[in-house]
């Protein structure tokens, strides 16, 4: 009831805004000249190697080898981006097999992925679950890894358990897999001795590295050590970019009121969403010059992206942190937050809840957070500190 | 003209880091005997389905879009029904939105639609992105605006019947309601497991089932247990004769395509297929004109170097089907690599033998040398034609 409730208060605040941006910053254009450049299209339209494959795929839908091909090209282009369009068009290649109980196993792994990118945590359950009942699962090493990522982010870190030891014949991930969860349940000293003993390893391909020490760095960070997690995540990031390091980092930065730093750390990340949304919030707790543009640019994406209702139901963990810290306005970031505690549940999803919970300063807001934390079996120090 | 130019790219540009998911906006406008819809499209999402980007340059000038507009409006039309009013294109607009640049349709119908919420049937790119959605707004005269976000149905896109009947509740090809994941996932890494040689295997099955590459390595071989003589081509004697040059060939193609393989894979050289695909078929065309009539003024050495050179651009095409992991490339690029030598060694040991078992048969020179060789250069003709003109006429 409570979670239809803020869903309903999601989906208004979404409507609001919805009408209030009409017609968000559009303006005709009126070309003379045939060689006038109307649209820049990414750089994958225009890509041979890419054309070319989606050409053979048009002549030959059903060709396993080309469609997962295809769609692999799409969602990892997605994922670079943060372009969510890609993720429909990797779900397109797909669709010769509509039929998920008869899908090849490659063309079912592919759609449980998309679904996963798009956060569709539960259609993506079913058909992890799915393909992995089917004879021959023990050799999925990379299913049961994306199920037992996905169960973690819903919060079911005993299930996410199971699918972690499913994973064999991959030791480091497998090891990994489970020390995620223990740091996650606060049995933290067993599994930064975990993490220590992977990364001791020499041979450890970088990529590999990158992924143990951010896992490291957050464990330190939600056990309120922050020395150990900055050190950690400069660690990653001296491996290369990571986008996703960079932002996490940025996030510690500014909850350590290092506002200045985060914005240092993301300014050669591309500006999606996510990373413009930490530049709009460092920047006006750092009182930047650069600020003011880019808060009002993150307002208007968010403005168009609600033009399609749902849509703060899905992005309510970033819709929520900017109502908190740049709109000032707890009570709409406290709902956003609660619609999107009904579907995802990391530990940042909690956090922004309990901090918005905290600052609008009502009761049973704050016990709801606290219930959801301890429902979960979440340890983390930072949102203890709120409640 | 130049500044126009620039100025737009500028524009257009300047959008390019706003992403969201593929939404269409319908403005509808409904009174008593008209209804009036403003189509709002984005040529991203048109140039997915209808490849308005005619010269492939990933940019729409005006041009392309202009000469596109019929194919626009019929694509779209077949693919919205509003309570069964026929619909007619009165105008078109081009629009600029914070996503990018949209196709405006202005349709028109003399229809009175019926009260109650309008029934829309929706089917624009159910084909290519099934997380697309129409934004509707439904204006009657006296009312409120009522919004409504219309789902693409299969059906109305005109697909085939299996893909139509994509309704099983787990299918997730209908499940994704929205999609901008303004929040960045942590990606699960991807597990790779040391002592794997799946690279190695795509190598050696590229070059058994690369019919160019097998057919041009054949022309090569050929004459290779035989040697010109003033009375025409002889036998050689021993098979170490053989061995020698057909050594040096294949080092020469092996090294060469190596080069091109990496520069290609590293991304420092790149040449447009349309190039390379034809080029290769011309290879064999030369390697076997050659051996009927001697046309290269240099060692055969020589010219398979440049042709490898060649090649190894053709193997680098497949690369993008494979998708190296990009954390080990180096190591999965020289597994491909090596699997292609293996697949290579064998073709060239096995052709070698039996060549060098038939070389003393009379008809060697006659049949195997000169009718080999012209049917390789029928087969080198016909891929050109077919990669040149774009068409297809045989089977592989």
């Amino acid at each position: 009831m409570r979670s239809l409730h803020a869903l309903t208060g999601a989906l208004a605040a979404g409507l609001v805004v919805a009408f209030a941006a009409a017609a968000v910053n559009a303006a005709p254009i009126t070309p003379t000249l045939d060689d006038e450049v109307i649209e820049v299209l990414p750089a994958s339209a225009a890509n041979r190697e890419d054309r070319q494959l989606r050409k053979r795929l048009a002549a030959r839908p059903d060709d396993v080898r080309l469609a997962t091909a295809v769609a692999r090209r799409y969602l990892e282009q997605a994922r670079e981006s943060g372009d969510p369009r890609f993720a429909g068009l990797a779900l397109a290649a797909l669709r010769a097999w509509p039929d998920a109980s008869a899908a090849p196993d490659e063309v079912l792994f592919l759609r449980a992925t998309l679904e996963q990118y798009l956060h569709e945590f539960d259609a993506a359950v079913a058909h992890l679950r799915l393909l992995l009942a089917r004879p021959g699962s023990e050799r999925q090493a990379q299913a049961w890894l994306t199920l037992a990522t996905v169960l973690r982010v819903q919060g079911r870190y005993a299930e996410s358990d199971g699918a972690c030891r499913a994973i064999v014949g991959a030791d480091v991930y497998q090891t990994a897999c489970l020390a995620e969860n223990a740091a996650l349940r606060g049995e933290t000293a067993a599994a930064r001795r975990s993490f220590e003993t992977m990364l001791a390893a020499r041979t450890l391909p970088a990529s590999t590295r990158g992924w143990l020490t951010t896992s490291l760095a957050e464990l330190e960070e939600r056990d309120a050590r922050a020395g150990a997690a900055d050190a950690a995540y400069r660690n990653v990031l001296r491996l290369g970019p990571d986008t996703y390091a960079a932002i996490a980092y940025a996030d510690f930065l500014i909850a350590q009121r290092r506002p200045a730093e985060a914005l240092t750390v993301l300014k050669d990340e591309a500006r999606t969403d996510t990373v413009l949304l930490r530049l709009a919030i460092a920047g006006t707790l750092a009182r930047s010059a650069p600020a003011t543009r880019d808060v009002a640019e993150m307002r208007e994406r968010i403005a168009l992206a609600n033009e399609r209702p749902e849509a703060s139901i899905f992005h309510g963990r970033e819709q929520a942190m900017f109502a908190l810290v740049v709109e000032r306005d707890p009570e709409r970031a406290l709902a956003l937050a609660r619609g999107d505690v009904a579907r995802q549940r990391e530990p940042l999803d909690l956090l922004v809840l309990a901090q918005a919970a905290r600052a609008s300063g009502r009761r049973e807001a704050i016990d709801e957070a606290r219930r959801l934390k301890s429902s979960i079996g979440l340890h983390d120090r930072r949102i203890d500190a709120l409640l | 003209m130049r500044a126009v130019y620039a100025l737009a790219l500028l524009l257009a540009a300047s959008v390019a880091g706003a992403h969201k998911a593929s939404d269409s906006y319908l403005q509808i406008t409904a009174s008593t005997g008209q209804l009036d819809v403003r189509w709002d499209i984005a040529l991203r999402d048109l140039d997915v389905a209808l490849d308005l980007d005619s010269d492939a340059d990933g940019k729409l000038t005006w041009g392309e879009v202009r000469a596109a507009w019929p194919r626009i409006e019929a694509y779209a039309l077949r693919r919205l029904v509003i309570d069964g009013c026929p619909l007619a294109s009165v105008g078109r607009a081009l629009e600029r939105r914070n996503d990018g640049a949209y196709a405006v349709l202005m349709l028109r119908s003399t229809c009175t639609l019926p009260a109650g919420a309008p029934r829309i049937s929706y089917g624009l790119f159910a084909d290519v992105d099934p997380t697309h959605r129409g934004i509707a707004k439904v204006q009657r005269a006296g009312e409120k605006v009522a919004l409504s976000v219309l789902e693409p149905t299969a059906a109305m896109a005109g697909v085939t019947s299996t893909a139509a009947s994509a309704s099983d509740a787990a299918s997730g090809v209908s499940t994704a309601a929205s999609t901008a994941p303004a929040s960045i996932d942590r990606p699960s890494p991807s597990v790779t497991r040391p002592g794997r040689w799946e690279f190695l295997l795509e190598g050696v099955r590229h070059i058994l089932t690369g019919y160019d590459h097998v057919l041009f390595l054949l022309c090569l071989l050929l004459p290779s247990v035989m040697r010109r003589s003033p009375v025409g081509w002889q036998p050689v004697e021993r098979l170490g004769a053989a061995v020698w040059p057909v050594v040096g060939i294949v080092s020469a193609f092996t090294v060469a395509h190596s080069i091109t393989l990496g520069l290609a894979a590293l991304k420092l050289v790149s040449l447009t297929p349309a190039f390379i695909e034809p080029a290769i078929a011309a290879t064999i065309v030369l390697a076997a004109l050659d051996n009927v009539l001697p046309i290269f003024p240099v060692r055969r050495v020589v010219v398979t170097f440049f042709f490898g050179l060649i090649h190894g651009f053709g193997f680098a095409g497949v690369l993008a089907e494979l998708n190296l992991p990009r954390a080990d490339f180096a190591w999965a690029l020289l597994q491909f690599n090596l699997g292609l030598e293996v697949g290579q060694l064998v073709i060239v040991a096995v052709a070698t033998s039996v060549l060098f078992a038939l070389r003393r048969w009379r008809g060697y020179p006659k049949f195997v040398i000169g009718a080999g060789s012209l049917v390789a250069i029928a087969i080198g003709v016909l891929w050109l034609i077919e990669r040149i003109g774009n068409v297809s006429i045989m089977p592989v």
